[in-house]
Formats: structure tokens, C-alpha cells, sequence
């Protein structure tokens, strides 16, 4: 026991005794992901305050008197032209140059307002450019708001009770339409994205530590040394990877930490409800610390064993990138599973970790689940302590 | 005391191994059926050329690597059935053993010494001890990193020796030394040997071994082809120094050539 504490304390006094490496472990991503996260924020903000402030040059092709004056007091923003060459402004719309071109039939207003039962309706047509943001913000606000409105206009010239041909509305004025769990509610978005972020935070945060601390005191020279002192070569193992754990474990608590707390300013631009003002109770909290310690556990029991394998860091780095990739997509998984997940699927060591995440947050998963998956992560993860403290046993594999 | 009984250490070659040694044999045999004794309260040296199996010799003592035949007993304890009493018996050291760059002498001092499951006050006599006798004191609160190429060694020597080991084993112990600090070291290997420990050393420098050594083994291809004293070596192989001596043996060994 003694040597897994002293292994354990020389690996954190690695990381926690050096102000580099407390920057670049657990500020540097921080600072990286939150200056991102701003900056992608701000430029689409921005882009959106663009649009809005643009104003949108329409262009119009017979259009009914008054109609001008009808769109300026809708849009007081827009510019209004009249189509003299069609070809050329299909052009303009296509290169950006026009945003909209709205196509009266000829004679619109007298084949309205002669309209007899069974005559053919007049069709309005209008054209716009989705790719470009302008011209689809004026298709959005002109061919949807607009001339609905316009159509009401000339309808209520020709129909006196408007209110006769609503019939009914649908929720016009309940405020009260949504009945739900506002807590199940709110797991449901965070449960889909933290088990996501929690997996690959622990795996990365582990990594480059990780393999440093294997190949590259193999590659040092140093493994040596430790091997020769009097202490089993499990407890050399079981040290190093205690020490992961913790640093992973670390590195994710301020992961998680510097996003909920900077999780207005990095999604203020986005807009939307990001469900983070969530409540646990004291069993979800204490099934998920559990969960998150053993998940841990196996990462770093992970890292290490690649890393055993490795002669140099470079080395472990890559071999680690197909690992990490797993566990990116396995966690990406979860964020679209709708259907209710079979039994047997807590049973896959990493994917369980994620579904029962996911599971404690929105309350659905058993107790039965929740063991399955704290059960194989810890046997996998104690399984391959054992195959690491063997390899550490074989020359050829620590190439001493 | 350090027995060791008919050991035979043989590697498989990978294809690069083979073509590296330029041999299509995969099989290389590091030390062939060897045996020898060494008592407390001696320096035995194992003296032969580059490859001859000396460190392979060490690091078999060491539990670093395993006999593929043969038994080690170091202290009474075999290598293979009990490595970690064997490790806490021993203090080893080679050029290819390092201290973790990114710490303190002090740090690695005292890590090693709480490896050993040394009392903290035993720990602290025996730094001052040590540090002073080796001049480490005034770099001890440097990093492993920022220090010298002799200055690291000394810091290593030291750290070897923490848990005051009965048995010491020293790979090449002036290897890439300056004469001041390798005088240093082999004065200290004998205040070990007058102490009563035995220490073990491999080295290829005949003048080393002629000097320090009490008993002498020559390995040339992973055979032991003589021991004792030198003067025994001498007047067994009719020479007038080691030099000589091994020239002869070495002759003798490749078949007259």
C-alpha cells in the first residue's frame, strides 16, 4: 500500500508541484474552449445583427398600386425597385446584388377583385437566394409575413365577418399549453449532452498525462529505477494510475466547471434555453460520482496499458488517437439514441456509461442497469490492471 | 552473499535484432551456463569486452531481467521466487538508469528512501551522510535536469544507496566520469567493501578492475573462463598483468586465434 502511495504522490507532484503544467493541463483547454466558444458566439451575434440591420432590396414585377406603400409600412427597412430587365435581376439575386424579386400576374388587382366562383385564383410568385443570409431574412419576413397580411387585406374587401371564416384558432391565447416534468425536462437536454462531454473530457484530460507518465519514463529512463526498488510491480500499476484518475478526474471538474460558468457568455449569440439550471437530487449525485469515479478508473487503466505497450511518447500519442476516437463516438451515440435501449447494451463497457449518464439524469434507469455498468467498468478496468502489472513483469515489453 | 548457479540467459532476436548483429541465428545466447560466488565484505569485479554478458550478468542479480536457466540467490532469497526481497537486499546502478528530470535531488532522496519504507528521521541522517560525502549538498535542491552529466551521477550513486544496501551493484561505476568524481566513487565503493558489504561491478577498464577488485571473474562470450584473485589470475595464465592475462584467456577462449 505504501508504494501506491508514494508512486501515486511522485505523479501528482509531476503535475501539481509544476505552474506549467497546471497551466497546460487544466487552464489551457479551458481558456482554448472558452476563447472559441466566444468568439464562434460573437461572430454569429453579430452576423445575425448584420441581417437584421441590412435593409432588403426587393424588387418588384407588375405589382398592384399601393402595394409599395403596403410593403413600406410593414418593412420600413426595405429598398423597392421595379423589375426592368427579369434576366438581369435573377442575375442580381443569384450574385447577392437583389434579395427578393416578387412576381405579380398582370391585371392582379381586377382578377381579384372580378373574381367568380370556379375562376382561377391568382398565383403571386416570388423568388430569393437561400445561400445568401440577406436574401433568405427577406424571404422569411416578405413572402411569409408580408403578404399574408396583404392577402388579408384584399380578403376583408371582399368578405365582410372576417371572424366567420376563422372557424377556430389553435393556442392563440393559452399560456399554459406545455404540461411537463420541468426537471425531467431539463435532464433531458443536459443528459444529452454531459454524459458526451464528461467521457471525452476524463479521456482527454487523462491522455497526455498518461502516456507521460508510462512511455515516457520508459523513454527517460527513469522506469528503471522504480523497477529495481523493493515494491511489487502491481503497486507501481495501480500508483500510476490512482494518480490519473485523479488528474483526470481534476481536469474534468474544472472542465465542467468553466463551462456551466461560462455557459451564457460562449452561448449568448446562439440563443436558446440551454437547460443548465438543473437540480440533482442526492442519489442522482451520488450514483453519478460513483459512476464517474469507476469510468475513470478504466480511461486511465486504458491510457496506461497503451502506453506500456509503447517504447516512446510519440509513440503512445498515437496508438492512444483510435482509443479516444472510440470513446468520442460512442459517446456521440448517446445524443441521438431515442429508442429505449436494450438490456444487453449496459453490459458494453464504455457506451453503458454514457446510457446510464444519461439514464440518472433523466431518471429512467434501473438500479439493475446502473450495476450492470458500474459492475463491468470496474471488473474491465481491475482486468486490464492486471494484464499491465504482467506486462510490466515482461523485459521485452519494458525494453530494459 | 550472491550465488549464482548454472544461470543461462538467451534472447529471441526480432528480424531487425537479427539483421542489427548482422546473424541469421535468432536465438543469442547473453550468458551461457555460468556460475560464480561472492562473499560479503568484497568487491568482485566481472571484467570482459562489450557483449561479453556482464551487464546481462547484473541485471539478472538485479530481478530487472529473468534466468531463462539457473537459479540467483542473493542473501539467501532466489531472484525469481522472491524479486522484492531481492530489491530491498540491493542497491543497483547503471548508465541507463536515470533519475526523473523534472526533480529535485532532495525529492528523489527521500522518494526512493520512502520506497524503502526508511523512517523519516533514519532517512534524514542518512541524506546528510550521503550528500556530504558525495559534495551533493550544494545542488540538492536543483532538478535532475539542470544538473551535470557527473553531477547527475553522483546524485544517482546516492540515491542508490539510500536504503543502505547490503549488497551493491554497480554497472561500469566511473562510466562517463571525470578522474576526480571516479576516484571519489571507487574510494567509496571500498569504504563499502571495509563495512562489510559486498559490492559487485562490471567494467571493461583493466586498470579499474586491478586496482579496486579483490576477486576478478573474466567473461568472454557468456562463459566465466577464470576467477580469483588477481594474482591468481596472473599466475594461472602465466602473465605479468591483467592486460596480458586477458589477452591470453581471450585467446585461449576463440580457439588459439
Amino acid at each position: 500500500m505504501s508504494g501506491i502511495k508514494q508512486i501515486c504522490g511522485k505523479e501528482l507532484a509531476r503535475v501539481f508541484k509544476d505552474k506549467k503544467m497546471i497551466f497546460s493541463v487544466f487552464f489551457l483547454p479551458v481558456i482554448i474552449m472558452v476563447g472559441i466558444m466566444t468568439l464562434v458566439s460573437s461572430l454569429s451575434s453579430s452576423a445575425q445583427k448584420d441581417v437584421e440591420a441590412h435593409n432588403s432590396i426587393i424588387y418588384l414585377q407588375n405589382a398592384p398600386a399601393g402595394f409599395d406603400d403596403f410593403l413600406k409600412a410593414a418593412d420600413k427597412e426595405c429598398d423597392i425597385y421595379t423589375v426592368s430587365d427579369r434576366a438581369g435581376t435573377e442575375d442580381m439575386i443569384k450574385n447577392g446584388g437583389a434579395d427578393l424579386l416578387i412576381e405579380f400576374p398582370e391585371g392582379f388587382l381586377d382578377e381579384v377583385s372580378g373574381y367568380q366562383t370556379g375562376a382561377p385564383v391568382p398565383q403571386v410568385k416570388t423568388y430569393y437566394n437561400p445561400s445568401e443570409d440577406y436574401s433568405r431574412a427577406a424571404y422569411d419576413t416578405v413572402s411569409n409575413g408580408v403578404l399574408e397580411a396583404y392577402r388579408q387585406l384584399l380578403l376583408s374587401d371582399r368578405v365582410e365577418d372576417m371572424e366567420g371564416l376563422t372557424v377556430f384558432t389553435v393556442n392563440s391565447d393559452n399560456p399554459d399549453m406545455v404540461i411537463q416534468d420541468e426537471e425531467k425536462a431539463s435532464g433531458k437536454v443536459l443528459g444529452m449532452m454531459l454524459p458526451y462531454f464528461v467521457t471525452i473530457l476524463l479521456f482527454a484530460g487523462a491522455m497526455g498525462i498518461g502516456t507521460d507518465m508510462v512511455a515516457g519514463e520508459k523513454e527517460r529512463g527513469t522506469m528503471a529505477s522504480l523497477l529495481v526498488s523493493p515494491i511489487k510491480r502491481s503497486s507501481i500499476v495501480l500508483g500510476k494510475v490512482f494518480s490519473l484518475m485523479i488528474i483526470s478526474g481534476v481536469s474534468s471538474v474544472v472542465y465542467v466547471g468553466a463551462m456551466v460558468a461560462f455557459m451564457p457568455q460562449m452561448m449568448s449569440g446562439m440563443g436558446g434555453d440551454m437547460g443548465l439550471d438543473l437540480s440533482l437530487n442526492s442519489r442522482q449525485i451520488a450514483m453519478m460520482a460513483a459512476l464517474l469515479v469507476a469510468i475513470a478508473f478504466l480511461y486511465s487503466a486504458i491510457i496506461v496499458l497503451v502506453s506500456v505497450f509503447a517504447k516512446t511518447v510519440k509513440e503512445a500519442n498515437s496508438y492512444v488517437m483510435p482509443v479516444y476516437m472510440l470513446v468520442l463516438v460512442l459517446g456521440i451515440t448517446t445524443m441521438f439514441t431515442t429508442k429505449t435501449p436494450h438490456e444487453w447494451f449496459y453490459a458494453v463497457p464504455i457506451y453503458n456509461t454514457s446510457l446510464t449518464l444519461q439514464g440518472i439524469l433523466t431518471q429512467e434507469v434501473t438500479m439493475m442497469q446502473y450495476g450492470i455498468t458500474l459492475g463491468v467498468t470496474l471488473v474491465l478496468g481491475a482486468v486490464l490492471i492486471g494484464v499491465i502489472a504482467k506486462a510490466f513483469e515482461s523485459e521485452k515489453v519494458m525494453a530494459i | 552473499m550472491i550465488e549464482i548457479k548454472n544461470l543461462t540467459k538467451i534472447y529471441k532476436l526480432n528480424k531487425k535484432q537479427m539483421k542489427e548483429s548482422k546473424t541469421t541465428d535468432p536465438i543469442k545466447t547473453a550468458v551461457n551456463d555460468l556460475s560464480l560466488a561472492a562473499k560479503q565484505g568484497e568487491i568482485y569485479g566481472l571484467l570482459g569486452p562489450n557483449g561479453a554478458g556482464k551487464t546481462t550478468t547484473l541485471r539478472c542479480i538485479s530481478t530487472i531481467i529473468k534466468p531463462t536457466k539457473g537459479e540467483i540467490f542473493v542473501s539467501g532469497h532466489e531472484v525469481q521466487q522472491e524479486p522484492e526481497k531481492v530489491r530491498e537486499k540491493i542497491g543497483f546502478l547503471t548508465g541507463d538508469i536515470k533519475l526523473d528530470p523534472q526533480f529535485s535531488v532532495d525529492y528523489m532522496f527521500d522518494f526512493f528512501g520512502r520506497l524503502h519504507n526508511i523512517p523519516e528521521d533514519k532517512l534524514k541522517t542518512r541524506k546528510e551522510e550521503l550528500f556530504a560525502y558525495f559534495g551533493i549538498k550544494d545542488f540538492s535542491h536543483k532538478k535532475i535536469k539542470e544538473l551535470s552529466t557527473g553531477m547527475a551521477q553522483k546524485a544517482a550513486i546516492a540515491v542508490c544507496l539510500v536504503h543502505d544496501p547490503d549488497i551493491v551493484i554497480f554497472d561500469e561505476p566511473t562510466n562517463g566520469l571525470d578522474v576526480v568524481t571516479a576516484r571519489g566513487v571507487t574510494d567509496y565503493l571500498k569504504k563499502l567493501r571495509d563495512e562489510g558489504k559486498l559490492v559487485i561491478i562490471s567494467t571493461h577498464v583493466m586498470s579499474e578492475a586491478e586496482k579496486i577488485c579483490d576477486r576478478i571473474g573474466i567473461i568472454i562470450d557468456g562463459c566465466k573462463v577464470a576467477e580469483g584473485s588477481l594474482d591468481q589470475i596472473l599466475h594461472d595464465t602465466n602473465t605479468e598483468d591483467l592486460e596480458d592475462a586477458f589477452f591470453e584467456l581471450y585467446r585461449i577462449q576463440k580457439g588459439g586465434k
